[in-house]
């Protein structure tokens, strides 16, 4: 079920009233257990079966890790688990695109091939759930943890259902020990959970659903060129939508988990106020940017080679992140891009010996104006459902769009604009800052009315449900 | 302020500290009333609780009718003339038959009549809504609205399905609670007077023209009858400053809608199922633009040739000519009622089957 919706309000009063009940640990947590498989199957009762299937496989995969003397008889049973876990995202994800790129390719040799209709229908979050699970049995392989005696708290780890659809992905060493002992949300704890939850509600329902999708699907829906105005509106709608939709999820996600007790990591951290690329992508999806680092980035040897094989690494664990997106070469792109953003970056630094942001205000704005116009680019190539549509798009955003017909009208252009500059100027003057502070600071009675009038807002917008954008990768 | 730790360290999140308790009654306070007074506001513009808002959802529910067998023996098809334009309480009392309604704003029947075809065994009536100009005119390849409908109902979850049933508890006492009047409807329905060149924005949409209630009957709004502006809204929404000036439906789309038709209409009949097309009315400037692009004798009265169907234009029925369209294009509610009475019986003397009690699988 989605975090928008009238089933999930009922259900998280059932679970925080259940958590709540003075029961057992042990009790409270098979509860949260059984609720975060009914979470799950709220969508498509079967693939709860994945689920089960992924948490037994690394449970059994750890362990045998763990216990096997051999080195041969540890790799082989990490192999097992990578294989399986990355073939449920093969399989579920990349199948129809790994057949019509087969197609393709027979096609370039003359062969002609028809691959069977492939009506396989996407599990939701299989993406972050299979990540997160290859994490554990990964980490045990690496000795950086060890197996879990719990197969409840292992359960509970992979199917928690605040994140387990759309993140953050946590790592064992996160969230498990707090599994250990009992832990009850404090009345604090939970009026702030609900704090955040609203928040979260209020970017996904009324920012990104009903303030700015409609602007972005407009541009990219167009057939024809696509003018300057249009384009740059669309793109900057999609540029707030996405990041409303997402981190929406895992603000949510965050206050939904610590109306329970526990605690989930920052998800992201105001990243259109970046200084650069490596600063975006430690705002950005933080946790899928560090997942990438410790276990794709750094096993390939990171920065420790030679210079080449440094860039090599950036550029293959970005060109992968793109693909984890989705099974389209429009995300491939959109990777691709950051990567060498970020290899030119690391170039300039490396060439001039800059190492920190500018000092100058009147810099660091400008870089950071700068970041957020490249990162735009990207967006495109991550929004169009073809490469067509991006560069159609692209072109208006380059002013190539001669004959380009308006497609914006002037209401969407005012919406547009007035909710994009906000968000922007919100990051930058909380760039350093955390929200905790800022509210710490902030009278209580103003805090009051910004949050009621944000929760009117959820209400009068009327959100019909509509699903993250991040719960299809 | 929070203590952001290394990846393999637990994570820590400090509280914090506010005055929880009067952050938590303001809230309340202001939400409650503000909600409140919104409500007021809306009710005063014409909501209503109970108008349920259709949904997804809601077509599900009487689509999955064909399939479970929960039927008696009637399906209307179409788009928001047959909606509005039938009122199922009529029917049932003349009939004893509750019919289907699957009709859907801005689509036709075509697409309706080949699902109905080749995805069920449905051996009952259809209804089929016929507007000449959306019949003949135009979606041959498949309609957005409708294919939407049908993958959302085949692919319906259980949160969904729950969602609903909650959303209906709220909808029979909230009256604000109507897509078209959401917070963002509403701003961008702003009159821009000067708009961009070419651009069409929400203000020229159609807006808020129906309420709608269990079994999805729905009726033409009342305030599009007694409110002027919303009435010449309507209006404008339909004929478009220069839409006179559209070209006739091409030649090549009428004989192709025909063919499509034909084969449908076939397929059911062949198991023992009925057809039939029912030209609900128009009027004004509406009917003068449909007969200017899509003439009755060109298109109705040749799918009617050709098919073979009992067929009801309003044209042929004193007693269907004479009813009030506010915006040329929908019955007002009492007429409705009327209009339906008129068609079903009609129907009765056309079809004994509609005389004897319907038996359901």
């Amino acid at each position: 079920m989605v975090f928008n919706s009238l089933t999930f309000l009922v259900f998280f009063a059932i679970v925080l009233a259940l958590h709540r009940l003075p029961l057992p640990w042990t009790a409270k947590k098979a509860n949260l257990l059984i609720a975060s498989y009914i979470f799950y199957a709220a969508w498509n009762p079967p693939f709860v079966l994945l689920l089960w299937i992924s948490t037994a496989i690394d449970w059994t995969a750890a362990r045998k890790v763990h216990e096997s003397t051999t080195l041969a008889r540890r790799r082989a049973w990490l192999v097992l688990s990578l294989a399986a876990n990355l073939g449920f995202l093969g399989f579920f994800k990349y199948g129809e695109f790994l057949l019509a790129n087969w197609q393709a390719l027979l096609a370039s040799f003359g062969v002609t091939y028809v691959p069977p209709a492939w009506n396989i229908i996407l599990p939701v979050g299989i993406s972050f759930y299979t990540f997160q699970t290859m994490a554990y049995t990964l980490d045990v392989y690496l000795g950086r943890s060890k197996p879990l005696k719990s197969l409840l708290d292992f359960s509970l780890f992979v199917t928690f259902f605040p994140q387990l659809v759309a993140g953050p992905i946590v790592r064992p060493t996160q969230l498990v020990p707090q599994f250990a002992a009992p832990r009850q949300a404090t009345r604090d704890m939970v009026l702030w959970g609900l704090l955040l939850m609203v928040l979260g509600l209020f970017m996904k329902v009324v920012v990104a659903d009903a303030g700015l999708s409609n602007v972005a699907d407009r541009v990219f829906s167009a057939q024809g060129p696509v003018g300057f105005a249009d384009a740059w509106l669309g793109t900057l709608a999609f540029s707030g939508q996405i990041f409303c939709d997402f981190a929406g999820y895992s603000t949510i996600a965050i206050g939904a988990a610590l109306c329970l007790g526990f605690a989930l990591p920052e998800n992201f951290r105001m990243p259109y106020a970046a200084i650069g690329f490596s600063d975006f992508w430690r705002r950005w999806h933080i946790s899928l940017s560090t997942w990438l680092r410790d276990y794709l980035y750094i096993p390939l040897g990171g920065n420790r080679g030679t210079e080449a094989r440094t860039y090599v690494n950036l550029m293959l664990t970005m060109l992968l992140g793109g693909l984890w997106h989705g099974a389209s070469w429009t995300f491939v792109i959109w990777g691709g891009l950051h990567g060498l953003y970020l290899a030119g970056e690391r170039w300039i630094r490396s060439r001039t010996g800059v190492t920190g942001d500018p000092v100058r205000i009147g810099n660091r704005l400008a870089l950071a104006l700068l970041t957020y116009f490249l990162v735009n680019i990207t967006w495109v190539f991550f929004r169009a459902e073809t490469f067509a549509g991006a560069f159609r798009v692209l072109g208006g955003m380059f002013g190539l769009a001669g004959d380009a017909v308006a497609v914006l009208p002037t209401i969407f252009i005012i919406k547009a604009a007035v909710i994009v500059a906000g968000i922007v100027t919100v990051q930058w003057l909380m760039r350093n800052r955390e929200l905790e502070e800022v509210v710490s600071r902030t009278p209580w009675w103003v805090t009051g009315i910004v949050l009621a009038a944000m929760l009117f807002a959820v209400i009068i917008a009327q959100g019909s449900g509509e699903a993250f954008i991040y719960f299809q990768f | 302020m929070v203590h952001h730790h290394e990846q393999d360290d637990v994570t820590v999140r400090e509280i914090p500290q506010l005055r929880y308790a009067a952050i938590g009654w303001l809230v309340l306070l202001l939400v409650f009333a503000a909600t409140a007074g919104w409500e007021l506001r809306m009710r005063t513009l014409g909501l209503r609780a109970g108008d349920l808002d259709d949904t997804p959802v809601h077509w599900a529910v009487e689509r999955k009718k064909l399939e479970t067998g929960e039927h008696d023996g009637v399906v209307i098809v179409g788009q928001s003339r047959i909606l509005f334009d039938t009122d199922l309480d009529v029917w049932q009392e003349m009939t004893g038959r509750r019919p289907v309604q699957l009709a859907l704003p801005g689509t036709n029947s075509r697409p309706y009549l080949v699902s109905i075809a080749d995805d069920t065994d449905f051996r009952g009536l259809v209804v089929c809504d016929i507007q000449q100009e959306t019949f003949f005119g135009k979606f041959l390849g498949g309609l957005p609205q409708f294919v939407g409908m049908e993958k959302s109902w085949r692919d319906e979850s259980p949160s969904k399905k729950i969602s609903h049933r909650l959303g209906l508890m709220l909808s029979r006492r909230l009256a604000f609670l109507d897509d078209q009047y959401s917070l963002f409807s509403l701003i961008e329905r702003i009159k821009i007077d000067k708009d961009r060149a070419g651009v069409d924005g929400p203000y020229f949409d159609v807006w808020k023209l129906s309420e709608s209630f269990a079994n999805r009957q729905y009726f033409l709004w009342s305030r599009i009858k007694s409110d002027d502006y919303l009435r010449e809204h309507a209006r404008a929404a339909w004929i478009p400053p220069g839409t006179n000036q559209r070209p006739p439906v091409p030649q090549d789309q009428i004989d192709e809608a025909i063919s499509i038709t034909v084969a449908a209409v076939r397929k059911i009949q062949a198991r023992g199922g009925n057809v039939v097309f029912i030209r609900p009315p128009s009027t004004g400037p509406y009917l003068e633009r449909e007969e200017r692009r899509a003439p009755r004798t060109a298109t109705w009265d040749r799918l009617i040739r050709e098919t073979g169907v009992f067929s009801i234009h309003f044209q042929d029925y004193p007693d269907m000519r004479e009813l009030e369209l506010p915006e040329w294009s929908h019955l007002t509610r009492e007429d409705a009622a009327r209009f339906t009475h008129a068609y079903v019986a009609v129907l009765l003397d056309q079809y004994d089957g509609l005389r004897t009690p319907p038996v359901r699988r």
